[in-house]
C-alpha cells in the first residue's frame, strides 16, 4: 500500500497547488501576478502527472511534464511580450484597464472603495555611528621615547 | 510500512527501520509544507516582486517533490527552466513595467471570498473523488500494484534514469519533440514580432514599403 499512499499525497499536493493558483488567477488584478498564478496551476498538474506516471510504471507522465515545461516557456515568452506591450499603451499593469473587452451584457466594473494607502516603509540598514574620535591621553600622543 | 522513494539515499535497507521511515517521512513533509506555504505566499503578497520570489520557492519545493519520486531529470529541469529562465524573465518584465510605489490594483482583489470558495470547492471535490476511488478500486488494483512494485525498479525507478527517459522521448514521442521544437521557434518569432509591432519603427524614407 506504499504506492497508494504516495499517490494520494502527491495528488493532494497537486490539487492544492492547482486550487491556490486558481484562487490567485481569479482574485489578483496585476496581469503579471495572474500569469504567475497560471504557471502555478501548471505546476500542480505536473505534480499529479509525475505521481500517476510512477504509480502506473509508465514514462508518459514524465514525458508529458517535459512538454508542459516547453509550452510554459513559450507561453511565458508570448504572454510577457503581450503584457509589456499593454503596459506601454496604458501605463499600468491593471487588468481593469482592458475591461472594454468584456462581454456585451456584463456590467462595467466601477471601483467603489479604494483601500487605504499604506505608505511604503523602506527598511534601510542602520549602522552605528562611526568616526567618533576616541578619547586619547595627550601625553601618549606627544610622547616620544628616547632612541 | 515505509514509503520507498526513488532516491537512493532514502531507500531503507530493512524496510521496517523506524529511523529511516521517519527520515523519509520528514523530508516529504518539509517539501510539501514548503511548496504549499510558499504557494500561498506567492498568491497573497502585495508586491509582485515578492510574489515572484515566493513562486521561486514553490518551484524549488516542487523540484524536491519530483526528486523524491525518482523523477530526477524533471527535478533538475524545473529548477533550470522554471526557476532559472522563466522566473528571471518575470523579474525582468517587472523591472521594465513596474510603476513607482505600491499600486492600488495590487492592494485590492476581485471577489476574494468568491474565488477562495471556488478554489476550496475544487480542492474538496478532487480529494473527495480521490478517496472515493481509493475505496472502490483497492482490491482489483492492489494485486497489480504489488506486481508493479518489482517492475518499477527495472522501469521507472531504474538507476539509469536519463537513458530510459531519453529513449522514451526520442522513440515513442519523437514527433511530439519535433513539434515542441517548432513551437519554441514560433514562440520566439512571435514574441519578437509582438514587441516590435508595439513600437513605432523609425522609417528610413517615406517610400519604404510598409512591412
Amino acid at each position: 500500500m506504499d504506492e497508494f499512499q504516495l499517490l494520494d499525497r502527491y495528488l493532494l499536493i497537486g490539487a492544492l497547488l492547482f486550487g491556490i493558483g486558481l484562487i490567485g488567477f481569479l482574485s489578483r488584478r496585476n496581469m503579471i501576478v495572474m500569469f504567475l498564478a497560471a504557471e502555478m496551476m501548471l505546476q500542480g498538474i505536473s505534480v499529479s502527472l509525475v505521481a500517476w506516471g510512477r504509480f502506473h510504471n509508465d514514462w508518459g507522465g514524465q514525458v508529458l511534464v517535459i512538454f508542459i515545461l516547453t509550452v510554459a516557456a513559450c507561453e511565458a515568452a508570448i504572454a510577457l511580450a503581450l503584457i509589456l506591450m499593454l503596459y506601454h499603451q496604458s501605463g499600468q499593469l491593471d487588468i481593469v484597464v482592458w475591461q472594454s473587452l468584456r462581454e456585451a451584457n456584463q456590467p462595467k466594473f466601477v471601483e467603489d472603495a479604494l483601500p487605504e494607502e499604506t505608505p511604503d516603509v523602506e527598511h534601510w540598514p542602520t549602522l552605528p555611528p562611526a568616526g567618533v574620535e576616541p578619547d586619547q591621553p595627550v601625553e601618549e600622543m606627544v610622547h616620544r621615547s628616547h632612541v | 510500512m515505509a514509503v520507498r522513494p526513488g532516491v537512493p539515499w532514502a531507500r531503507c535497507s530493512p524496510p521496517s527501520a523506524w529511523g529511516c521511515w521517519a527520515f523519509a517521512e520528514s523530508v516529504f513533509l518539509i517539501l510539501a509544507a514548503t511548496t504549499i506555504v510558499s504557494a500561498l505566499g506567492a498568491v497573497t503578497m502585495r508586491s509582485p516582486v515578492y510574489c515572484a520570489i515566493w513562486f521561486a520557492l514553490t518551484l524549488l519545493g516542487t523540484a524536491g517533490l519530483f526528486l523524491y519520486q525518482g523523477a530526477q531529470f524533471l527535478g533538475v529541469a524545473t529548477v533550470v527552466v522554471y526557476a532559472g529562465a522563466i522566473l528571471v524573465t518575470f523579474l525582468f518584465v517587472l523591472m521594465l513595467a513596474q510603476p513607482k510605489g505600491q499600486t492600488a490594483y495590487d492592494r485590492v482583489s476581485w471577489e476574494a471570498l468568491l474565488s477562495a470558495s471556488t478554489g476550496a470547492l475544487l480542492v474538496g471535490l478532487l480529494s473527495a473523488v480521490m478517496f472515493a476511488a481509493r475505496g472502490t478500486g483497492t482490491a482489483a488494483t492492489g494485486a497489480r500494484d504489488l506486481a508493479n512494485a518489482e517492475q518499477r525498479q527495472t522501469e521507472i525507478l531504474h538507476p539509469e534514469h536519463m537513458a530510459h527517459l531519453g529513449r522514451q522521448l526520442f522513440s515513442r514521442h519523437l514527433l511530439a519533440v519535433e513539434i515542441a521544437g517548432t513551437l519554441l521557434l514560433v514562440a520566439l518569432v512571435g514574441a519578437i514580432a509582438i514587441v516590435a509591432q508595439g513600437k513605432p519603427v523609425p522609417r528610413r524614407s517615406e517610400e519604404a514599403p510598409h512591412g
